[in-house]
Protein backbone atom coordinates (compact mmCIF):
# COMPACT_ATOMS: atom_id res chain seq x y z
CA UNK A 1 0.00 0.00 0.00
CA UNK A 2 2.59 2.68 1.12
CA UNK A 3 4.44 1.88 -2.11
CA UNK A 4 2.16 2.96 -3.91
CA UNK A 5 2.06 6.67 -2.55
CA UNK A 6 2.27 8.45 -6.07
CA UNK A 7 -0.95 9.58 -7.56
CA UNK A 8 -0.87 8.82 -10.79
CA UNK A 9 -0.24 5.36 -9.63
CA UNK A 10 -2.99 5.06 -7.69
CA UNK A 11 -5.97 2.28 -8.29
CA UNK A 12 -9.21 4.22 -9.72
CA UNK A 13 -12.25 2.05 -9.95
CA UNK A 14 -14.64 3.17 -12.38
CA UNK A 15 -18.85 2.34 -11.72
CA UNK A 16 -21.06 3.65 -14.42
CA UNK A 17 -23.77 1.82 -16.15
CA UNK A 18 -23.07 4.00 -19.14
CA UNK A 19 -20.54 2.85 -21.22
CA UNK A 20 -20.12 5.63 -22.74
CA UNK A 21 -19.13 7.32 -19.41
CA UNK A 22 -16.83 4.68 -18.51
CA UNK A 23 -14.90 4.76 -21.71
CA UNK A 24 -14.50 8.91 -21.87
CA UNK A 25 -13.52 8.67 -18.16
CA UNK A 26 -11.21 5.84 -18.51
CA UNK A 27 -9.36 7.86 -21.68
CA UNK A 28 -9.35 11.04 -19.87
CA UNK A 29 -7.29 9.45 -16.82
CA UNK A 30 -5.16 7.51 -19.03
CA UNK A 31 -4.40 10.83 -20.85
CA UNK A 32 -3.64 12.11 -17.71
CA UNK A 33 -0.68 9.12 -16.48
CA UNK A 34 -3.02 7.46 -14.49
CA UNK A 35 -1.93 3.61 -14.70
CA UNK A 36 -4.36 1.36 -12.70
CA UNK A 37 -7.65 1.83 -13.71
CA UNK A 38 -10.41 -0.67 -13.71
CA UNK A 39 -13.92 0.01 -14.45
CA UNK A 40 -17.40 -2.04 -14.64
CA UNK A 41 -21.24 -1.23 -16.28
CA UNK A 42 -22.48 -3.61 -13.54
CA UNK A 43 -22.99 -1.89 -10.26
CA UNK A 44 -23.69 -5.53 -8.72
CA UNK A 45 -20.14 -6.25 -9.42
CA UNK A 46 -18.70 -2.96 -7.71
CA UNK A 47 -18.22 -4.18 -4.35
CA UNK A 48 -16.41 -7.64 -5.39
CA UNK A 49 -14.02 -5.46 -7.94
CA UNK A 50 -13.33 -3.44 -4.60
CA UNK A 51 -12.23 -6.45 -3.03
CA UNK A 52 -10.27 -7.40 -5.72
CA UNK A 53 -8.75 -4.34 -6.68
CA UNK A 54 -8.66 -2.17 -3.39
CA UNK A 55 -9.41 1.07 -4.69
CA UNK A 56 -7.32 4.33 -4.00
CA UNK A 57 -10.59 6.10 -5.51
CA UNK A 58 -13.86 4.99 -6.72
CA UNK A 59 -15.61 7.22 -9.05
CA UNK A 60 -19.20 6.39 -8.45
CA UNK A 61 -22.66 7.06 -10.99
CA UNK A 62 -25.71 7.65 -8.30
CA UNK A 63 -28.27 6.38 -10.92
CA UNK A 64 -27.94 2.86 -12.02
CA UNK A 65 -30.68 -0.05 -12.25
CA UNK A 66 -30.43 -2.80 -10.02
CA UNK A 67 -28.24 -1.62 -7.46
CA UNK A 68 -27.99 2.44 -7.35
CA UNK A 69 -24.67 4.38 -6.06
CA UNK A 70 -26.95 4.34 -2.65
CA UNK A 71 -26.52 0.51 -2.42
CA UNK A 72 -23.43 0.47 -3.87
CA UNK A 73 -22.03 2.78 -0.78
CA UNK A 74 -23.78 1.46 1.73
CA UNK A 75 -22.45 -2.11 0.36
CA UNK A 76 -18.80 -0.58 0.05
CA UNK A 77 -19.14 1.00 3.65
CA UNK A 78 -19.50 -2.50 5.25
CA UNK A 79 -16.40 -3.56 3.84
CA UNK A 80 -14.04 -0.42 4.61
CA UNK A 81 -12.34 -0.39 7.85
CA UNK A 82 -13.38 2.31 10.26
CA UNK A 83 -9.50 4.02 10.28
CA UNK A 84 -9.58 3.81 6.12
CA UNK A 85 -9.97 6.71 4.31
CA UNK A 86 -11.58 5.21 0.53
CA UNK A 87 -12.51 8.69 -1.51
CA UNK A 88 -15.85 8.37 -3.41
CA UNK A 89 -16.41 10.70 -6.10
CA UNK A 90 -20.11 10.75 -7.66
CA UNK A 91 -20.40 11.74 -11.12
CA UNK A 92 -23.89 12.47 -11.69
CA UNK A 93 -26.03 14.24 -14.10
CA UNK A 94 -28.97 14.61 -11.11
CA UNK A 95 -29.08 18.19 -10.05
CA UNK A 96 -30.93 18.27 -7.09
CA UNK A 97 -29.34 19.68 -3.90
CA UNK A 98 -31.12 16.95 -1.67
CA UNK A 99 -29.67 14.44 -3.70
CA UNK A 100 -26.19 15.89 -3.18
CA UNK A 101 -26.82 16.18 0.16
CA UNK A 102 -27.80 12.42 0.47
CA UNK A 103 -24.70 11.35 -1.04
CA UNK A 104 -22.42 13.04 1.06
CA UNK A 105 -24.43 11.65 3.97
CA UNK A 106 -24.21 8.21 2.53
CA UNK A 107 -20.17 8.63 2.38
CA UNK A 108 -19.44 9.68 -0.78
CA UNK A 109 -16.65 12.73 -0.61
CA UNK A 110 -17.05 14.87 -3.08
CA UNK A 111 -19.98 15.16 -6.16
CA UNK A 112 -19.30 16.49 -9.73
CA UNK A 113 -21.97 17.33 -11.88
CA UNK A 114 -22.56 15.88 -15.57
CA UNK A 115 -21.71 17.14 -18.09
CA UNK A 116 -18.40 18.25 -16.36
CA UNK A 117 -15.29 19.70 -16.99
CA UNK A 118 -12.66 17.67 -17.42
CA UNK A 119 -10.31 20.18 -15.68
CA UNK A 120 -12.64 20.20 -12.93
CA UNK A 121 -12.97 16.04 -12.84
CA UNK A 122 -9.16 15.54 -12.24
CA UNK A 123 -8.49 18.01 -9.84
CA UNK A 124 -10.87 16.78 -7.97
CA UNK A 125 -9.78 13.27 -8.20
CA UNK A 126 -6.08 14.27 -7.81
CA UNK A 127 -6.93 16.02 -4.22
CA UNK A 128 -8.87 13.28 -3.33
CA UNK A 129 -6.26 10.77 -3.98
CA UNK A 130 -3.66 13.34 -2.14
CA UNK A 131 -5.68 12.91 1.05
CA UNK A 132 -5.73 9.29 0.58
CA UNK A 133 -2.15 9.23 0.73
CA UNK A 134 -2.16 11.36 3.10
CA UNK A 135 -3.72 9.83 5.63
CA UNK A 136 -2.18 6.44 4.79
CA UNK A 137 1.22 8.37 5.87
CA UNK A 138 -0.42 9.43 8.63
CA UNK A 139 -1.76 5.77 9.92
CA UNK A 140 1.04 4.45 11.49
CA UNK A 141 1.70 7.59 13.32
CA UNK A 142 -2.17 7.44 14.32
CA UNK A 143 -2.01 3.96 15.43
CA UNK A 144 0.72 3.92 17.72
CA UNK A 145 -0.26 7.24 19.03
CA UNK A 146 -3.51 4.72 19.66
CA UNK A 147 -1.27 2.27 21.23
CA UNK A 148 0.40 4.77 23.21
CA UNK A 149 -2.71 6.11 25.12
CA UNK B 1 -42.23 -10.32 -30.07
CA UNK B 2 -40.61 -6.57 -29.43
CA UNK B 3 -39.21 -7.27 -26.13
CA UNK B 4 -36.49 -5.95 -24.43
CA UNK B 5 -35.63 -9.31 -22.02
CA UNK B 6 -35.90 -13.05 -22.76
CA UNK B 7 -35.91 -12.46 -26.56
CA UNK B 8 -33.72 -15.64 -27.60
CA UNK B 9 -36.47 -18.11 -25.03
CA UNK B 10 -39.40 -16.03 -25.97
CA UNK B 11 -38.05 -17.21 -29.95
CA UNK B 12 -37.41 -20.82 -29.35
CA UNK B 13 -40.99 -20.89 -26.95
CA UNK B 14 -42.73 -19.56 -30.35
CA UNK B 15 -40.73 -21.70 -32.48
CA UNK B 16 -41.16 -25.22 -30.54
CA UNK B 17 -44.92 -24.04 -30.88
CA UNK B 18 -45.54 -23.50 -33.97
CA UNK B 19 -43.24 -25.40 -35.61
CA UNK B 20 -45.17 -28.81 -33.50
CA UNK B 21 -48.37 -27.22 -34.53
CA UNK B 22 -46.80 -27.00 -38.52
CA UNK B 23 -45.43 -30.35 -38.37
CA UNK B 24 -48.50 -31.89 -36.63
CA UNK B 25 -50.74 -30.32 -39.08
CA UNK B 26 -48.56 -31.39 -42.01
CA UNK B 27 -48.64 -34.68 -40.61
CA UNK B 28 -52.18 -34.66 -40.66
CA UNK B 29 -52.52 -33.01 -44.63
CA UNK B 30 -50.41 -35.83 -46.03
CA UNK B 31 -52.28 -38.23 -44.65
CA UNK B 32 -55.33 -36.77 -46.08
CA UNK B 33 -53.30 -36.47 -49.19
CA UNK B 34 -52.51 -40.33 -49.13
CA UNK B 35 -55.66 -41.08 -48.39
CA UNK B 36 -57.31 -39.19 -51.41
CA UNK B 37 -55.32 -41.05 -53.80
CA UNK B 38 -56.04 -44.68 -51.99
CA UNK B 39 -59.54 -43.51 -52.38
CA UNK B 40 -60.22 -42.83 -48.20
CA UNK B 41 -60.66 -39.16 -48.67
CA UNK B 42 -62.64 -38.13 -52.02
CA UNK B 43 -65.47 -36.18 -50.95
CA UNK B 44 -65.60 -32.55 -51.14
CA UNK B 45 -66.05 -31.96 -47.36
CA UNK B 46 -62.89 -34.09 -47.03
CA UNK B 47 -61.13 -31.71 -49.80
CA UNK B 48 -62.17 -28.49 -47.93
CA UNK B 49 -60.66 -29.85 -45.07
CA UNK B 50 -57.55 -30.65 -46.51
CA UNK B 51 -57.11 -27.12 -48.33
CA UNK B 52 -57.96 -25.67 -44.40
CA UNK B 53 -55.22 -27.80 -43.11
CA UNK B 54 -52.83 -27.07 -45.79
CA UNK B 55 -53.36 -23.47 -45.76
CA UNK B 56 -53.15 -23.41 -42.05
CA UNK B 57 -49.84 -25.67 -42.07
CA UNK B 58 -48.31 -23.36 -44.42
CA UNK B 59 -49.17 -20.01 -42.89
CA UNK B 60 -47.71 -21.27 -39.34
CA UNK B 61 -44.28 -22.08 -41.03
CA UNK B 62 -44.28 -18.94 -42.62
CA UNK B 63 -45.14 -17.14 -39.36
CA UNK B 64 -42.30 -19.21 -37.65
CA UNK B 65 -39.94 -18.34 -40.54
CA UNK B 66 -40.47 -14.53 -40.15
CA UNK B 67 -40.35 -14.81 -36.19
CA UNK B 68 -37.00 -16.38 -36.58
CA UNK B 69 -35.83 -13.97 -39.23
CA UNK B 70 -36.85 -11.25 -37.11
CA UNK B 71 -34.78 -12.10 -34.40
CA UNK B 72 -32.17 -13.26 -36.08
CA UNK B 73 -31.73 -10.01 -38.58
CA UNK B 74 -32.72 -7.42 -35.09
CA UNK B 75 -30.04 -8.75 -33.08
CA UNK B 76 -27.53 -8.85 -35.87
CA UNK B 77 -28.54 -4.86 -36.35
CA UNK B 78 -28.09 -4.27 -32.11
CA UNK B 79 -25.06 -5.94 -32.28
CA UNK B 80 -23.49 -3.89 -35.48
CA UNK B 81 -25.20 -0.74 -33.70
CA UNK B 82 -23.82 -1.12 -30.26
CA UNK B 83 -20.10 -2.01 -32.68
CA UNK B 84 -20.87 0.93 -34.17
CA UNK B 85 -21.49 2.83 -30.86
CA UNK B 86 -18.13 1.77 -29.62
CA UNK B 87 -16.43 2.64 -32.45
CA UNK B 88 -17.56 6.42 -32.85
CA UNK B 89 -17.52 7.02 -29.05
CA UNK B 90 -14.13 5.94 -28.86
CA UNK B 91 -13.36 8.44 -32.51
CA UNK B 92 -15.49 11.22 -30.52
CA UNK B 93 -13.65 10.77 -27.38
CA UNK B 94 -10.36 11.18 -29.03
CA UNK B 95 -11.49 14.18 -30.89
CA UNK B 96 -12.87 15.69 -27.38
CA UNK B 97 -9.34 15.07 -26.12
CA UNK B 98 -7.42 16.81 -28.19
CA UNK B 99 -6.03 19.96 -28.73
CA UNK B 100 -7.95 20.68 -31.78
CA UNK B 101 -9.52 24.49 -31.68
CA UNK B 102 -13.31 23.75 -32.07
CA UNK B 103 -13.16 26.09 -35.37
CA UNK B 104 -11.15 23.99 -37.05
CA UNK B 105 -12.85 20.84 -36.57
CA UNK B 106 -16.12 22.56 -37.72
CA UNK B 107 -14.22 23.24 -41.19
CA UNK B 108 -14.01 19.56 -41.77
CA UNK B 109 -16.09 16.82 -43.40
CA UNK B 110 -19.72 17.73 -44.14
CA UNK B 111 -20.81 14.90 -45.07
CA UNK B 112 -24.00 13.71 -43.43
CA UNK B 113 -23.05 11.44 -40.01
CA UNK B 114 -24.45 8.03 -39.98
CA UNK B 115 -26.76 7.58 -37.00
CA UNK B 116 -24.45 5.69 -34.43
CA UNK B 117 -22.23 8.42 -34.94
CA UNK B 118 -25.21 11.29 -33.62
CA UNK B 119 -26.24 8.99 -30.74
CA UNK B 120 -22.31 8.66 -29.75
CA UNK B 121 -21.54 12.31 -29.76
CA UNK B 122 -25.00 13.30 -28.32
CA UNK B 123 -24.31 10.47 -25.54
CA UNK B 124 -20.88 12.26 -24.93
CA UNK B 125 -22.36 16.06 -24.74
CA UNK B 126 -24.16 14.58 -21.74
CA UNK B 127 -21.24 14.04 -20.19
CA UNK B 128 -18.53 16.56 -21.41
CA UNK B 129 -18.64 20.25 -21.23
CA UNK B 130 -16.66 23.16 -21.57
CA UNK B 131 -13.51 23.00 -24.30
CA UNK B 132 -14.25 19.34 -25.12
CA UNK B 133 -17.94 19.69 -25.00
CA UNK B 134 -17.10 22.50 -27.72
CA UNK B 135 -15.22 20.61 -29.86
CA UNK B 136 -18.00 17.74 -29.92
CA UNK B 137 -20.64 20.66 -30.83
CA UNK B 138 -18.42 22.12 -33.92
CA UNK B 139 -18.21 18.50 -35.69
CA UNK B 140 -22.06 18.34 -35.14
CA UNK B 141 -22.41 21.77 -36.68
CA UNK B 142 -19.43 21.07 -39.32
CA UNK B 143 -21.63 17.70 -40.57
CA UNK B 144 -25.12 19.73 -40.35
CA UNK B 145 -26.35 17.89 -37.12
CA UNK B 146 -27.71 21.37 -36.00
CA UNK B 147 -29.79 21.99 -39.19
CA UNK B 148 -31.23 18.75 -39.18
CA UNK B 149 -32.10 18.83 -35.20
CA UNK B 150 -33.65 22.18 -35.94
CA UNK B 151 -35.48 21.52 -39.06
CA UNK B 152 -36.69 18.31 -36.80
CA UNK B 153 -37.96 20.55 -34.09
CA UNK B 154 -40.03 22.24 -36.70
CA UNK B 155 -42.03 19.16 -37.65
CA UNK B 156 -45.44 18.36 -37.84
CA UNK B 157 -44.72 14.74 -37.01
CA UNK B 158 -44.80 14.53 -33.00
CA UNK B 159 -42.59 12.03 -32.13
CA UNK B 160 -40.04 13.37 -34.79
CA UNK B 161 -40.34 16.61 -32.88
CA UNK B 162 -39.78 15.19 -29.43
CA UNK B 163 -36.97 13.38 -30.73
CA UNK B 164 -35.35 16.41 -31.59
CA UNK B 165 -35.82 18.63 -28.98
CA UNK B 166 -34.44 16.02 -26.35
CA UNK B 167 -31.61 15.49 -28.90
CA UNK B 168 -31.47 19.33 -28.64
CA UNK B 169 -31.47 18.85 -25.17
CA UNK B 170 -28.58 16.86 -24.64
CA UNK B 171 -26.31 18.63 -27.42
CA UNK B 172 -27.01 22.45 -25.27
CA UNK B 173 -26.85 23.70 -28.86
CA UNK B 174 -26.61 27.76 -28.11
CA UNK B 175 -27.71 28.05 -32.02
CA UNK B 176 -30.56 26.30 -31.07
CA UNK B 177 -31.76 28.10 -27.58
CA UNK B 178 -34.60 30.79 -29.78
CA UNK B 179 -36.11 27.84 -31.16
CA UNK B 180 -36.43 25.89 -28.08
CA UNK B 181 -37.79 28.90 -26.34
CA UNK B 182 -39.91 29.25 -28.97
CA UNK B 183 -41.25 26.03 -28.36
CA UNK B 184 -42.77 27.26 -24.76
CA UNK B 185 -46.27 28.87 -26.74
CA UNK B 186 -46.48 25.33 -28.41
CA UNK B 187 -50.26 24.44 -27.48
CA UNK B 188 -48.89 20.90 -26.14
CA UNK B 189 -47.82 20.10 -22.94
CA UNK B 190 -45.23 17.44 -23.73
CA UNK B 191 -43.42 19.86 -26.50
CA UNK B 192 -43.29 23.36 -23.52
CA UNK B 193 -42.34 20.62 -20.83
CA UNK B 194 -39.28 19.18 -22.85
CA UNK B 195 -38.60 22.44 -24.70
CA UNK B 196 -37.98 23.98 -21.34
CA UNK B 197 -35.51 21.60 -19.83
CA UNK B 198 -33.76 21.46 -23.24
CA UNK B 199 -33.91 25.41 -22.98
CA UNK B 200 -32.50 25.43 -19.58
CA UNK B 201 -29.90 23.29 -20.03
CA UNK B 202 -28.15 25.24 -23.06
CA UNK B 203 -28.79 28.74 -21.00
CA UNK B 204 -26.39 26.77 -18.60
CA UNK B 205 -23.16 26.50 -20.98
CA UNK B 206 -24.25 29.98 -22.48
CA UNK B 207 -21.90 32.85 -22.20
CA UNK B 208 -23.23 35.09 -19.71
CA UNK B 209 -24.78 38.39 -21.81
CA UNK B 210 -26.68 40.33 -19.54
CA UNK B 211 -29.20 42.96 -20.96
CA UNK B 212 -32.88 42.85 -21.70
CA UNK B 213 -31.44 40.72 -25.07
CA UNK B 214 -29.35 38.33 -23.71
CA UNK B 215 -30.39 35.05 -23.53
CA UNK B 216 -30.91 34.93 -19.68
CA UNK B 217 -33.49 37.99 -20.04
CA UNK B 218 -35.32 36.03 -22.88
CA UNK B 219 -35.08 32.59 -21.03
CA UNK B 220 -37.41 34.60 -18.10
CA UNK B 221 -39.63 36.23 -20.63
CA UNK B 222 -40.41 32.65 -21.99
CA UNK B 223 -41.50 30.94 -18.90
CA UNK B 224 -43.38 34.06 -18.03
CA UNK B 225 -45.35 33.71 -21.57
CA UNK B 226 -45.83 29.51 -20.94
CA UNK B 227 -47.94 27.40 -18.92
CA UNK B 228 -46.11 24.70 -17.39
CA UNK B 229 -46.43 23.21 -14.30
CA UNK B 230 -44.62 24.92 -10.98
CA UNK B 231 -42.57 21.95 -10.64
CA UNK B 232 -41.19 21.89 -14.41
CA UNK B 233 -40.34 25.30 -13.93
CA UNK B 234 -38.49 24.44 -10.72
CA UNK B 235 -36.64 21.80 -12.32
CA UNK B 236 -36.04 23.94 -15.44
CA UNK B 237 -34.70 26.16 -13.11
CA UNK B 238 -32.14 23.83 -11.22
CA UNK B 239 -30.91 22.27 -14.59
CA UNK B 240 -29.18 26.20 -15.06
CA UNK B 241 -26.92 25.36 -12.61
CA UNK B 242 -24.38 28.33 -12.03
CA UNK B 243 -26.41 30.38 -14.16
CA UNK B 244 -29.38 30.07 -11.96
CA UNK B 245 -28.51 32.79 -9.29
CA UNK B 246 -28.49 35.30 -12.29
CA UNK B 247 -31.89 34.07 -13.20
CA UNK B 248 -33.32 33.68 -10.36
CA UNK B 249 -32.49 36.97 -9.13
CA UNK B 250 -33.56 38.71 -12.32
CA UNK B 251 -36.62 36.72 -12.18
CA UNK B 252 -37.57 37.98 -8.37
CA UNK B 253 -37.28 41.46 -9.33
CA UNK B 254 -39.47 41.61 -12.43
CA UNK B 255 -42.52 43.84 -11.34
CA UNK B 256 -45.04 41.87 -13.68
CA UNK B 257 -44.01 38.33 -12.44
CA UNK B 258 -47.07 35.60 -11.81
CA UNK B 259 -47.93 34.59 -8.13
CA UNK B 260 -46.88 30.53 -9.55
CA UNK B 261 -43.39 31.63 -10.78
CA UNK B 262 -42.65 33.71 -8.12
CA UNK B 263 -43.27 30.69 -5.50
CA UNK B 264 -41.14 28.67 -8.06
CA UNK B 265 -38.42 31.21 -7.97
CA UNK B 266 -39.06 31.60 -4.02
CA UNK B 267 -38.91 27.76 -3.62
CA UNK B 268 -35.82 27.15 -5.97
CA UNK B 269 -33.68 30.07 -4.41
CA UNK B 270 -34.54 28.23 -1.02
CA UNK B 271 -33.58 24.67 -2.22
CA UNK B 272 -30.33 25.73 -3.96
CA UNK B 273 -29.61 27.87 -0.63
CA UNK B 274 -28.17 31.32 -2.71
CA UNK B 275 -27.62 32.75 0.87
CA UNK B 276 -26.48 36.14 -1.08
CA UNK B 277 -30.19 36.10 -2.14
CA UNK B 278 -31.52 36.76 0.77
CA UNK B 279 -32.61 40.32 0.26
CA UNK B 280 -34.55 39.49 -3.19
CA UNK B 281 -36.00 36.98 -0.56
CA UNK B 282 -37.18 39.77 1.69
CA UNK B 283 -39.65 41.25 -0.83
CA UNK B 284 -42.09 38.78 -0.84
CA UNK B 285 -42.34 38.04 2.70
CA UNK B 286 -45.65 40.09 3.14
CA UNK B 287 -46.97 39.54 -0.35
CA UNK B 288 -50.93 39.44 -0.16
CA UNK B 289 -51.22 35.68 -0.93
CA UNK B 290 -50.25 33.37 2.35
CA UNK B 291 -48.98 30.66 -0.20
CA UNK B 292 -46.15 33.18 -1.52
CA UNK B 293 -45.33 34.52 2.14
CA UNK B 294 -44.72 31.34 3.51
CA UNK B 295 -42.37 30.19 0.68
CA UNK B 296 -41.00 33.56 1.03
CA UNK B 297 -40.27 32.55 4.90
CA UNK B 298 -39.23 28.94 3.86
CA UNK B 299 -36.87 29.88 1.71
CA UNK B 300 -35.20 32.40 3.93
CA UNK B 301 -34.60 29.47 6.78
CA UNK B 302 -33.24 27.80 4.42
CA UNK B 303 -30.67 30.35 3.96
CA UNK B 304 -30.06 30.86 7.63
CA UNK B 305 -30.26 34.34 7.29
CA UNK B 306 -33.48 36.81 7.39
CA UNK B 307 -32.51 40.28 6.09
CA UNK B 308 -33.08 43.74 8.32
CA UNK B 309 -35.74 44.98 5.96
CA UNK B 310 -37.75 41.87 6.48
CA UNK B 311 -37.76 42.15 10.59
CA UNK B 312 -41.01 43.87 10.33
CA UNK B 313 -42.74 41.78 7.91
CA UNK B 314 -41.34 38.62 9.59
CA UNK B 315 -42.97 39.81 13.31
CA UNK B 316 -45.93 40.58 11.61
CA UNK B 317 -46.47 37.00 10.39
CA UNK B 318 -45.56 35.37 13.92
CA UNK B 319 -49.44 36.28 14.33
CA UNK B 320 -50.60 35.81 11.14
CA UNK B 321 -54.13 34.57 10.10
CA UNK B 322 -53.47 31.51 7.74
CA UNK B 323 -51.33 28.62 10.26
CA UNK B 324 -48.93 27.65 7.52
CA UNK B 325 -47.59 31.08 7.19
CA UNK B 326 -47.11 31.29 11.27
CA UNK B 327 -45.26 27.88 11.13
CA UNK B 328 -42.91 29.05 8.14
CA UNK B 329 -41.79 32.89 10.54
CA UNK B 330 -41.46 31.14 13.53
CA UNK B 331 -38.46 28.65 11.64
CA UNK B 332 -37.48 31.55 10.24
CA UNK B 333 -37.42 33.40 13.63
CA UNK B 334 -34.79 31.63 14.31
CA UNK B 335 -32.49 33.80 12.23
CA UNK B 336 -33.49 36.94 14.05
CA UNK B 337 -30.80 38.06 17.13
CA UNK B 338 -32.24 36.58 19.70
CA UNK B 339 -32.95 39.65 22.12
CA UNK B 340 -35.55 40.13 18.93
CA UNK B 341 -36.77 36.98 18.30
CA UNK B 342 -37.69 35.31 21.89
CA UNK B 343 -40.17 37.66 23.02
CA UNK B 344 -41.81 37.55 19.51
CA UNK B 345 -42.00 33.51 19.67
CA UNK B 346 -43.18 33.15 22.91
CA UNK B 347 -46.72 33.53 22.41
CA UNK B 348 -46.37 30.78 19.52
CA UNK B 349 -45.91 28.32 22.44
CA UNK B 350 -50.14 28.95 22.92
CA UNK B 351 -50.81 28.61 19.26
CA UNK B 352 -54.03 26.89 18.81
CA UNK B 353 -51.69 24.65 15.77
CA UNK B 354 -49.71 21.78 17.16
CA UNK B 355 -46.98 22.89 13.87
CA UNK B 356 -46.91 26.26 15.51
CA UNK B 357 -46.38 25.48 18.60
CA UNK B 358 -43.57 22.92 17.16
CA UNK B 359 -41.96 25.42 14.93
CA UNK B 360 -41.54 28.14 18.08
CA UNK B 361 -40.21 26.10 20.64
CA UNK B 362 -37.74 24.38 17.87
CA UNK B 363 -36.78 28.20 16.90
CA UNK B 364 -36.19 29.07 20.42
CA UNK B 365 -34.27 26.33 21.12
CA UNK B 366 -31.64 27.26 18.68
CA UNK B 367 -31.54 30.84 20.02
CA UNK B 368 -28.29 30.04 21.99
CA UNK B 369 -28.65 29.98 25.70
CA UNK B 370 -31.02 32.27 26.22
CA UNK B 371 -33.51 30.21 23.83
CA UNK B 372 -33.11 26.89 25.64
CA UNK B 373 -33.29 28.56 28.95
CA UNK B 374 -36.67 29.87 27.73
CA UNK B 375 -37.78 26.54 26.25
CA UNK B 376 -36.97 24.84 29.83
CA UNK B 377 -38.89 27.71 31.54
CA UNK B 378 -41.69 26.78 29.18
CA UNK B 379 -41.56 23.51 29.99
CA UNK B 380 -41.46 23.71 33.68
CA UNK B 381 -43.95 26.95 34.58
CA UNK B 382 -46.01 27.71 31.10
CA UNK B 383 -49.56 27.89 32.15
CA UNK B 384 -50.44 26.12 29.56
CA UNK B 385 -50.42 22.48 29.18
CA UNK B 386 -50.00 22.27 25.39
CA UNK B 387 -47.02 24.79 25.37
CA UNK B 388 -45.18 23.27 28.63
CA UNK B 389 -45.51 19.48 26.79
CA UNK B 390 -44.32 20.85 23.37
CA UNK B 391 -41.47 22.33 25.44
CA UNK B 392 -40.42 18.62 26.88
CA UNK B 393 -40.59 17.12 23.44
CA UNK B 394 -37.92 20.14 21.95
CA UNK B 395 -35.76 19.95 24.87
CA UNK B 396 -35.79 15.89 24.97
CA UNK B 397 -35.03 16.22 20.66
CA UNK B 398 -32.21 18.65 21.45
CA UNK B 399 -30.69 16.18 23.91
CA UNK B 400 -31.20 19.09 26.72
CA UNK B 401 -33.17 16.53 28.46
CA UNK B 402 -33.03 13.30 29.09
CA UNK B 403 -36.37 11.11 29.42
CA UNK B 404 -36.13 10.70 32.78
CA UNK B 405 -35.63 14.43 33.33
CA UNK B 406 -38.31 15.36 30.84
CA UNK B 407 -40.63 13.06 33.62
CA UNK B 408 -39.70 15.07 36.18
CA UNK B 409 -40.25 18.16 34.81
CA UNK B 410 -43.80 17.45 33.52
CA UNK B 411 -44.14 16.47 37.15
CA UNK B 412 -43.11 19.52 38.55
CA UNK B 413 -45.16 21.61 36.11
Amino acid sequence: MIETLRPKDARILVVDDERVNVVLLERILEQDGYTNVRSTTRSDQAVALYEEFEPDLVLLDLHMPGLDGFAVMERLEDRIAGDTFLPILILTADIRPEVKRRALAAGAKDFVTKPFDRTEVLLRIQNLLQTRFLHMRLRPELASEGQAT
Amino acid sequence: MWRRYGDAVYTLVTFAVFGFETLALGALSISFLLGRTTGIADTPVEGILLATLTSTASALALLGFFLLAYHFTSTLRDRWHVEQLDTWTERWIALALEDTPAEQLAEGSTRRLPRAAVDAVLSLLEVVKSEEGDRLKAVLAGHGVDRLLLRHVRSGHLTARLDAIESLGKARLPQAFDALISLLKHPRPVVRRMAVRAAAGTLATMPPEPGPDGPGARFIEALKGTDIQSGVAQESLLLLETRAGAVLRDLLAQPDLGDRLRWVALETTGRLGLADMAGEVAGSTSHADPELRAAAFRALRRLGSVPEEAHGSLLEALRDEVDFVRVQASHAAAFLPSEVALPALEPGLEDESWWVRRATAASMARLGDDGVAAVRRAAETHPDQAAREMAVQILLEAGVLDPAAARLVKGVA
